[in-house]
């Protein structure tokens, strides 16, 4: 049994989706441990990528393609578990910050995020603290990341804080910013949890504040 | 720069064949007819529907025909003038290539301190300063974002850091069709009224659509605002290679172009003849760390390519080049800068923007821009290429000096010596001991002296009182609108 796993973890690496499910079927099928095939096979397959990304020895469209494949087969396994053994690193609620129209930065940030076993909720661009607000409520995400590249539109960072600490919720999710004009320097400023410069790194933000 | 004098001593080049070109127009024309793009604007919406395109909500499918008579319609040159003097500064047309800074960054290399801090006032109105100064930068864009003035009325703030510190043309960015509202009335002022401006522009206004294939709602209504008061456009598309763009470059070009011409037949519509210029920055995402690069090989090739585009379609062209993606000044950056301000010059690109950008367009910095002064006045001298007659052949002075003389004493090198070497400023071609008992100074470390010299020994010409109080009047009440103070 243990090389199908290897086998698994080797077709996330090369992004082959199809081939994924096939496996993932076939481990279900002969009676493999649901939670064998996630922890031992998927997500070891997709550690590597994220390391070899890290080194610069992937591109992100494959890592992409990865996480494509990855998810193909958890698709498959989830069914058969229970609630509490669904791997999930957390919810993150991503938007970009009203005014600004900027957008594919944060989507590059919620597609690395989906990549590393988040949920990421996408509100779009041109999102104000009280789209925010309404997706706290809704979505019940441990992390909001809002994203601005414009100056004028950083305030907009700001006021969503604000909207959260009158309502009581500013201690119930971490919130974190990025973007060309943001810094950390600008994080501490407004009171967010924390900066980053690049969608890799806003992964490994997201990790260090839910662990 | 100029083009050469004649065809054949010409060192241009063009990367794209003419059949090449006529592809990808043609599939510019076609995306802009079967996938369309969408528009957030009712009233551009509206008149595309006047004119025969078949809209489903905000998407419009744009006949090729139309687009065709848009590029008839769209004139071929920009004459530009200096704000100053009236006299005319550029001609946006053929070959012309003119070099200027770019706009908006929000750091900036602080000249003092040389450290990297948010863009100001007085880094605006430097980089304005510094540009009125130099030979080969043409035009003025803001270079840095300035920051230390109330936000949603920074742009106009950001116009009087520049136009009272040069009189070159400038390109103009807003925030939204208020600012550049305000931004057209301080200029009027500056030209001495509404025909005069018309007459004699000193200023482009700057669009951008979103790629891909998106026309939000402010980019249209600065454009039909440019159309509507005859003042010169461009409408620039940002797209990324493997983003927001195919990942082929001739895909991006098609997608990109179609972004172009999709602006271009809206404007017409809304004015035909009014002055447009086409081009942006189209470049790849670099996959590994995901910056939008402002200096790529293939960055290069696509302004190569867009230029030879326009040339083909007549319209003048804004293309990108002086810039880098090193965070300092350093041997990156001067190569980096180098190789895409020749590209540029040999393709004949007309306004070419971004000189003095750092970090990806980021940073803003004076070295990087008085570095690619000197860059810009080496590609011109490369561009003007070999002038080959009976004159420049000088077979009368061989004749006359013969085997073993020598040139120096010659009319001839006299006559010659000034327009046919190219005489650097800041570049070293002093020997090695000499250099050393000067300080052994880096090219970055003369950059820097030369920045300071200019700051502390150019003075523009200066507005009037009357237009400076006009220009606080203007900006205090655009503060009022928005609540400040
Ligand atoms: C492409 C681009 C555009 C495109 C955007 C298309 C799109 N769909 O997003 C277009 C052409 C539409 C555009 C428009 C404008 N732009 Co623009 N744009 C850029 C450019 C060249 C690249 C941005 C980009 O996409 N990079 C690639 C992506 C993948 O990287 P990224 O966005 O930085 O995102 C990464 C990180 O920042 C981080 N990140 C991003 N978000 C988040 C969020 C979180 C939570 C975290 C943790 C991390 C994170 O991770 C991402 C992935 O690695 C930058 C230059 C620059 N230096 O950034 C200017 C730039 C941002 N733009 C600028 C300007 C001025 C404008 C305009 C105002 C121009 C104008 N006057 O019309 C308009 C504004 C329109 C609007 N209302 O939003 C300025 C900003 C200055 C400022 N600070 O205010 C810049 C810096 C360029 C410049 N010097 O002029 N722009």
């Amino acid at each position: 049994m243990s090389n199908y796993l290897e086998d698994l973890a080797q077709s996330v690496i090369v992004g082959q989706e199809d081939r994924v499910k096939q496996l993932t079927q076939q481990a279900i099928d002969s009676g493999a441990d649901p939670v064998e095939i996630i922890n031992q096979g998927l997500i070891p397959g997709m550690n590597v990528v994220g390391a070899r990304f890290k080194v610069g020895q992937m591109f992100v469209p494959e890592v992409l393609m990865s996480a494509r494949a990855m998810n193909g087969g958890m698709e498959l396994v989830k069914p058969l578990l229970l609630d509490e053994e669904l791997p999930t690193a957390g919810k993150v609620v991503l938007g970009t910050v009203k005014g600004d129209l900027h957008d594919i930065g944060k989507n590059l940030v919620g597609m690395m995020l989906e990549s590393a076993g988040f949920t990421v909720v996408n509100l779009g661009v041109d999102a104000g603290p009280d789209k925010f607000l309404q997706a706290i409520k809704e979505h019940k995400p441990g992390i909001i990341g809002l994203s601005a590249l414009l100056t004028t539109t950083m305030l907009s960072m700001k006021d969503t804080i604000e909207v959260l600490k009158e309502e009581g919720l500013r201690d119930k999710v971490k919130v974190i910013i990025g973007g060309a004009p943001i810094s950390q320097d600008f994080a501490d400023e407004i009171g967010a949890d924390g900066f980053a410069p690049d969608a890799a790194s806003a992964t490994d933000l997201c990790k260090k504040l839910l662990a | 720069m100029r083009a050469n004098y004649t065809v054949n001593e010409s060192v241009q080049f063009r990367i794209l064949s003419e059949g090449q070109i006529s592809e990808i127009v043609g599939a510019a024309i076609e995306i802009l007819e079967t996938t369309g793009a969408v528009f957030y604007s009712t009233e551009a919406l509206e008149m595309l529907k006047q004119a025969g395109a078949h809209i489903n909500g905000n998407r419009a499918r744009i006949p090729s025909a139309l687009t065709k008579q848009a590029l008839q319609s769209a004139p071929n040159s920009v004459g530009l003038y200096n704000s100053r003097t009236g006299k005319k500064a550029m001609a946006l047309a053929g070959y012309n290539s003119y070099y200027g800074t770019g706009s908006d960054t929000p750091y900036f290399v602080d000249p003092l301190r040389g450290e990297r801090l948010r863009a100001r006032y007085q880094d605006v109105a430097n980089a304005a300063k510094v540009i009125d100064a130099l030979p080969h930068v043409d035009f003025c864009m803001s270079l840095g974002l300035v920051q230390d003035v109330p936000r949603l009325t920074s742009d106009r703030y950001q116009f009087k850091a520049m136009v009272t510190n040069t009189g070159k043309p400038m390109v103009i960015t807003a925030h939204d069709i208020q600012g550049f509202a305000d931004i057209v009335a301080m200029s009027e002022e500056v030209a001495g009224g509404t025909t005069e401006l018309r007459a004699r522009p000193f200023l482009v206004l700057y669009a951008e659509p979103i790629s891909p294939l998106q026309h939000p709602k402010d980019s249209v209504d600065k454009l039909l605002f440019a159309a509507e008061h005859g003042i010169p456009v461009v409408y620039t598309p940002a797209p990324m290679a493997g983003a927001t763009a195919p990942c082929t470059l001739a895909g991006t070009l098609a997608s990109g172009i179609s972004e172009s011409l999709g602006g271009l037949v809206i404007h017409q519509l809304k004015q035909a003849g009014a002055p447009f210029i086409m081009g942006g920055v189209f470049t790849i995402m670099d996959m590994r760390t995901t910056i939008f690069s402002y200096a790529a090989p293939e960055f290069n090739l696509l302004q190569a390519a867009q230029t030879d585009v326009a040339h083909y379609l007549g319209l003048p062209i804004f293309c990108t080049a002086g810039c880098s993606d090193s965070n300092v000044l350093d041997q990156q950056a001067a190569a980096e800068a180098m190789f895409s301000i020749l590209v540029t010059g040999q393709s004949g690109a007309n306004l070419i923007h971004d000189v003095g950008y750092l970090e990806y367009g980021s940073t803003g910095s004076l070295e990087m821009l008085v570095m690619s002064n000197e860059l810009i006045g080496m590609a011109k001298r490369f561009v003007r290429g070999i002038r080959v007659n009976k004159e420049t052949l000088a077979t009368e002075v061989v004749d006359q000096v013969g085997p073993g003389g020598h040139f120096l004493g010659e009319q001839h090198t006299l006559d010659y010596m000034r327009s046919e070497f190219w005489t650097p400023s800041l570049m070293n071609r002093k020997r090695y001991d000499e250099w050393k008992d000067a300080g052994a100074k880096t090219l970055g470390d003369r950059a820097h002296e030369q920045v300071l010299n200019i700051l502390a020994e150019h003075t523009p010409v200066p507005l009037t009182k009357q237009q400076l109080d006009r220009f606080d009047e203007i900006i205090r009440n655009a503060d009022q609108r928005h609540g400040y103070q």
